[in-house]
C-alpha cells in the first residue's frame, strides 16, 4: 500500500515537470521540419508502402483471407513504438546527466517521459492506421474498444524494459551499439512483415516467437483488427504478465541502482 | 534570546569517488581475477588506491537564517559537499537533514533546452527547479522583467550570448523565497549592471531570513555576506569561524607562495 502511495504521490508532485520533458521534446522534434507533426501521420505510411512494395512483390508475402497492408500495418505500428521508445529511454539517463549532476529529481522520470512522449506520437500513427482499416474494407467491429489493453501492456512492458537498458547502459556505454543490433533480430523474430502460420517452422522455432512478449500484443490487437474476434484468455494473459511483469522487474532494477548513477558521469 | 532553530545538519558526512579509469567493470579483468588470487588481491589494493575521498567525516550545524561561507582550495571538497545538501548526491557515510524546502543555485541554467526560447524555457526550468504551473504563471513577468530579456521573449536559447543565458537562468532560480539557498559561485554572471542587481537581490533574500550555504573563491563577498565560515581542506573542516578565518585562508595561501 506503501508502494503505491509514494508513487501516487511522486506522480502527483512531479506531474508539471514530466509535462514539460514530453512537450520539450514535440517542440525540439519538430522545430525546424516544414511540415511539422505531419511527419507522425506521414513517416509510418511511407516505410508501410516501402516493406508492402518490397515484401509483396519480391517475396511474394501473403496472408490468406485478410489484407496483407491492414495486417503489415498493425505489426508496424505497435512494434515501431517499442523500438523508439525503448532506445529513447535507454539513452534518457545518460543524456540528461548535467540535469542529474545538479538538480534533485526522481530519475525515473526521463524514461517515463520518453515513453509517454512516443506512446503520444504512437496515438497520432493510428490515425493512417484507421483509415488504411478503412480503405481497405476491413471494417471495425465492437471488439476495438478493447484494443486500448493491448497498448497499456505494450507501454507497461516497453517502460519496465526501458528502465532495464537506461540502468544498463549507465555502467556499460556499448549498449547503445549492441542493442541496435539486438533491435535488429528483433524486428526479424516479431511477425510483423509474416505470419509465421504460414511460414513452415518446426515447432522448436514456434515456442522461440512464442517467447517473444511483443508477439502476444501484437496478437491481441490483430486477432480483433484483421480477425474479428475477442483474443482468447490465454493471450490476455499472457499479454499482461509481459507488460506488469517487465514494469515490476524493470522499476526495481533501476532503484536498486539509481543512486550509483551520478559516480558514472 | 531568540531560540536557535536547526536548519542543516550534516552529520559526519564521507563521500568517496573512484578515480580508477575503469569503472570497476572489465570483463579481461574479472576473467583474469577468476583464476589468479594474486592479481585478484592485486587488483583490490589497486582500486583502493583508486579511491577518492572528496569529504571525509564533515560534521556541522547551521541554523536557521545563517549564511555560511565555505572556502578551500580547488578540490577541497566545496562543491560536493553542497550537492550531498542539495540533494543530488547520496553521501557514503553519514546522514544530512535539512529542513525547509532548497533552492539550489549550483550551476546555473542546467535544464535549459538551447533550441527553445526563452519563454519555453522558463517553464521548462521553472519545472526542473520543482516550481508548480501556477507559480510560474504568476511570476511570469517578474522573471521576465528582472532578466531585462522581454524582446528575446521568442528567440531561442542557443541565440543567446553566455551572459544573457546566465540572467536568464539566476531571474528564474530566484523567483523562489527559499528557506534554504544553496549558491555555488554565480554573483558574477552578466555585466556590471547586472551584477550589482543578482547582489542586491541576494542581500534581499539573506535579510529575508533565507538560510544560505554559500561557495566562492571571493574572499571579498564572503566577508561582506557570512556570517559563518568554514574552511575545507582535502574533504575535512579545517576551521570554523567568522570573518577572520578568511584573513587566515588568505594568509596561509601567501606563506605557501614564498
Amino acid at each position: 500500500m506503501n508502494v503505491i502511495n509514494n508513487i501516487k504521490y511522486s506522480i502527483h508532485k512531479y506531474k508539471f515537470l514530466l509535462a514539460q520533458l514530453v512537450s520539450r521534446d514535440f517542440k525540439v522534434k519538430y522545430k525546424r521540419s516544414v511540415l511539422g507533426i505531419v511527419w507522425s501521420l506521414l513517416y509510418p505510411i511511407l516505410t508501410m508502402s516501402v516493406m508492402a512494395l518490397v515484401f509483396t512483390n519480391m517475396f511474394n508475402m501473403r496472408t490468406p483471407g485478410v489484407n496483407y497492408l491492414v495486417y503489415l500495418m498493425s505489426g508496424l505500428v505497435m512494434f515501431n513504438y517499442f523500438s523508439e521508445a525503448s532506445n529513447l529511454a535507454m539513452s534518457s539517463v545518460v543524456a540528461n546527466f548535467s540535469l542529474i549532476n545538479k538538480v534533485y529529481m526522481p530519475k525515473y522520470i526521463f524514461p517515463l517521459s520518453k515513453c509517454l512522449f512516443v506512446g503520444i506520437n504512437f496515438l497520432l500513427t493510428l490515425i493512417p492506421l484507421y483509415a488504411l482499416i478503412f480503405i481497405t474494407g476491413t471494417g471495425i467491429n465492437i471488439y476495438h474498444l478493447l484494443l486500448p489493453y493491448a497498448f497499456l501492456c505494450l507501454f507497461m512492458f516497453t517502460l519496465g524494459f526501458g528502465f532495464i537498458l537506461a540502468t544498463v547502459s549507465v555502467f556499460l556505454r556499448d549498449m547503445f551499439y549492441i542493442y541496435g543490433v539486438v533491435l535488429t533480430l528483433w524486428t526479424y523474430l516479431t511477425p510483423i512483415m509474416y505470419d509465421f502460420a504460414t511460414l513452415a517452422i518446426s515447432p522448436k522455432l514456434q515456442v522461440i516467437f512464442k517467447l517473444n512478449p511483443l508477439y502476444w500484443f501484437i496478437k491481441f490487437a490483430r486477432d480483433i483488427i484483421l480477425y474479428h474476434q475477442a483474443p482468447g484468455l490465454n493471450v490476455w494473459i499472457y499479454s499482461f504478465i509481459c507488460g506488469f511483469g517487465f514494469l515490476v522487474i524493470g522499476a526495481a532494477i533501476f532503484k536498486k541502482n539509481q543512486d550509483k548513477f551520478i559516480y558514472y558521469v | 534570546m531568540e531560540k536557535r532553530e536547526k536548519m542543516i545538519e550534516i552529520k559526519d558526512v564521507s563521500m568517496r569517488f573512484n578515480l580508477g579509469i575503469d569503472k570497476g567493470f572489465s570483463l579481461k579483468q574479472g576473467f583474469v581475477n577468476l583464476f589468479n588470487a594474486k592479481m585478484r588481491k592485486k587488483h583490490k589494493e589497486e582500486k583502493k588506491k583508486n579511491e577518492f575521498w572528496a569529504l571525509s567525516g564533515v560534521d556541522f550545524t547551521i541554523d536557521k537564517g545563517e549564511v555560511v561561507g565555505l572556502i578551500g582550495s580547488n578540490g577541497a571538497g566545496k562543491s560536493t559537499l553542497l550537492k550531498v545538501v542539495a540533494g543530488v548526491m547520496k553521501p557514503t557515510k553519514g546522514r544530512v537533514f535539512a529542513y525547509g524546502n532548497i533552492c539550489p543555485m549550483i550551476e546555473l541554467g542546467a535544464g535549459f533546452d538551447p533550441q527553445l526560447t526563452a519563454r519555453e524555457n522558463i517553464y521548462l526550468n521553472g519545472a526542473v527547479m520543482g516550481y508548480t504551473k501556477e507559480f510560474i504563471d504568476s511570476k511570469f513577468d517578474e522573471i521576465v522583467e528582472f532578466s531585462e530579456l522581454r524582446e528575446f521573449l521568442d528567440v531561442p536559447v542557443q541565440n543567446f550570448s553566455s551572459g544573457m543565458v546566465a540572467r536568464l537562468a539566476f531571474s528564474i532560480a530566484t523567483i523562489v523565497e527559499p528557506e534554504i539557498l544553496i549558491v555555488d559561485e554565480i554573483l558574477s554572471v552578466g555585466d556590471l549592471a547586472f551584477q550589482a542587481k543578482s547582489e542586491e537581490k541576494m542581500m534581499q533574500m539573506i535579510n529575508g531570513g533565507t538560510t544560505v550555504l554559500y561557495v566562492s573563491h571571493s574572499l571579498e563577498s564572503i566577508k561582506k555576506l557570512c556570517s559563518k565560515v568554514i574552511w575545507l581542506e582535502k574533504g575535512k573542516v579545517l576551521k570554523v569561524g567568522k570573518k577572520e578565518v578568511c584573513d587566515e585562508y588568505y594568509k596561509s595561501i601567501i606563506d605557501k607562495q614564498e
